[in-house]
C-alpha cells in the first residue's frame, strides 16, 4: 500500500510498549514463528494468505487479527489440524 | 543455491519495472511497476516470492536488487528516494 | 467462511491453539518458551550496541555498513533470520526505514515492532511524504539533508546507522548504546 492516500495520521504514540497489546497476540505471533520454523508453511505463504483475505476483513481487522485469520486459512487449506 | 536467471545488473545500471498485475503472490510494490530505478545493489540469490507463497517446488532463485527511485519519479514531487528490493524476473533493461 | 470468525480474537486464538496441539503441531511449553526468549533476547539494545561500536572502532563500521550479518555476528547474533542491511545517516542523508507490503522488521535486533510501524498510515505515507510522516513524530530535517527511504520488500531487513551526537567524546561504550533509540535505528527519530 505504498503511496495510497487517506490514512490519516501516523500512530506515534503506539509505540511498543508492551510489545503486544494482548496475549493472544503474542500467542499468535508465537505461533505462527513456531509452525513455520516447523515447515508447515513458509513466510512467503504466510503474506499471501494475509493477502488473500477479503479486503473489508484486511482493511478492519487489526494487524495480529490479519495474522490469526491467515493462519485459520493455512490450516484450513493444508489440513494441518483434521 | 543455485541461481537460475543469467541477466545481471551492476551497481549503476538502470532497470525498469515491469508491469502486470498478477493474480498470485508478489513482492513488486504496485507503486514502482513501470517505473524506471537505478541499482544501487546486489542483495543476494534468494527465491522468488512469487514461487515460493504458490508452493511452486523448487522455486526459481534470482539475484535480488535494491533498486533506487527518486520522488520525482514516482509521485511527480518530493525531493527523497525510494529504495526498493526487486528480484531480477521483476525488472528489464529500460 | 465459518460462525467462529465472529467469536472475540483471544477465543479464536485458543481455539486455534488447541487444534493445533491436539494434532501434534505444538505445545504449550513450546509457545511459552518461544515468548519467553523473544522478550529476553529481541530488543533494541543489540542495534544499539551495534551501532554504538561502529561510532568507536571504524573497522567495525566498515563491516557494519559492507556486511551486515557479520558485524551482527561479531557481537554474538549470528543466527540472524534475515540478511541484514545497514545505512549509515551522515550530514547530507538521512534514512528512513519502512515495510509498505506487509511490515517486515529486524526483530532480533530491535525487538518486536511498534504499532505505529505496522499502522496502514506509516506504510503507504513514509514512501510518498517522509518529510511529513517524520514532522508527526518530532523530527524536521534542514531542507539539504536528503531522505533516503527504505522499502523492506525482500529477506533483507534494514536498519539505520544514526549519526553520532555532538560533545560525545568521553563516553564509554554502554553509555553511547544509551543514546541509541529504537527509533533512531529506524530513522523516526535523530539520536
Amino acid at each position: 500500500m505504498g503511496g495510497q492516500t487517506g490514512f490519516g495520521p501516523v500512530p506515534v504514540g503506539a509505540d511498543g510498549s508492551p510489545p503486544f497489546a494482548a496475549d493472544w497476540e503474542a500467542r499468535v505471533y508465537a505461533l505462527a514463528t513456531v509452525l513455520r520454523r516447523r515447515g508447515a508453511f513458509n513466510s512467503d505463504e504466510l503474506r499471501d494468505a494475509i493477502e488473500r483475505l477479503p479486503p473489508e476483513q484486511y482493511l478492519g481487522a487489526s494487524y495480529y487479527e490479519r495474522w490469526l485469520g491467515a493462519l485459520e486459512t493455512l490450516v484450513a487449506e493444508k489440513g494441518l489440524a483434521p | 543455491m543455485t541461481k537460475v536467471n543469467s541477466v545481471s545488473y551492476p551497481a549503476g545500471s538502470r532497470v525498469r519495472v515491469r508491469t502486470g498485475d498478477p493474480d498470485h503472490h508478489t513482492r513488486v510494490p504496485r507503486y514502482v511497476r513501470g517505473h524506471t530505478g537505478v541499482v544501487v545493489a546486489a542483495l543476494g540469490d534468494w527465491p522468488v516470492p512469487d514461487d515460493s507463497a504458490r508452493g511452486i517446488d523448487p522455486p526459481r532463485v534470482e539475484t535480488c536488487y535494491a533498486v533506487r527511485f527518486s520522488a520525482a519519479d514516482l509521485w511527480g514531487s518530493g525531493d527523497h528516494t525510494v529504495t526498493v528490493d526487486l528480484w531480477e524476473s521483476y525488472l528489464d533493461r529500460p | 467462511m465459518t460462525g467462529h470468525d465472529d467469536l472475540p480474537a483471544a477465543a479464536r486464538t485458543r481455539r486455534l491453539e488447541e487444534r493445533l496441539i491436539a494434532a501434534g503441531l505444538t505445545s504449550d511449553e513450546e509457545i511459552d518458551e518461544y515468548l519467553t526468549r523473544l522478550y529476553a533476547k529481541a530488543s533494541a539494545v543489540n542495534g544499539a550496541r551495534m551501532a554504538a561500536r561502529a561510532w568507536t572502532d571504524p573497522q567495525y563500521r566498515d563491516l557494519l555498513l559492507s556486511d551486515g550479518d557479520a558485524a551482527a555476528a561479531q557481537m554474538g547474533f549470528g543466527d540472524l533470520t534475515y540478511a541484514l542491511r545497514v545505512v549509515e545517516n551522515t550530514e547530507t542523508t538521512h534514512n528512513v526505514i519502512v515495510c509498505t507490503l506487509c511490515s517486515c522488521y529486524p526483530v532480533s535486533l530491535l525487538g518486536p515492532s511498534p504499532g505505529w510501524y505496522k499502522s496502514f498510515a506509516y506504510r503507504s505515507r513514509t514512501v510518498r511524504e517522509p518529510r511529513a510522516v517524520l514532522a508527526e513524530f518530532g523530527l524536521t530535517l534542514p531542507d539539504e539533508v536528503e531522505i533516503s527511504v527504505w522499502d523492506s520488500t525482500s529477506e533483507a531487513r534494514y536498519m539505520v546507522l544514526p549519526a553520532r551526537p555532538a560533545g560525545t567524546g568521553g563516553l564509554a561504550a554502554d553509555e553511547l548504546a544509551a543514546l541509541v533509540t529504537r527509533n533512531g535505528l529506524i530513522g523516526t527519530a535523530l539520536v
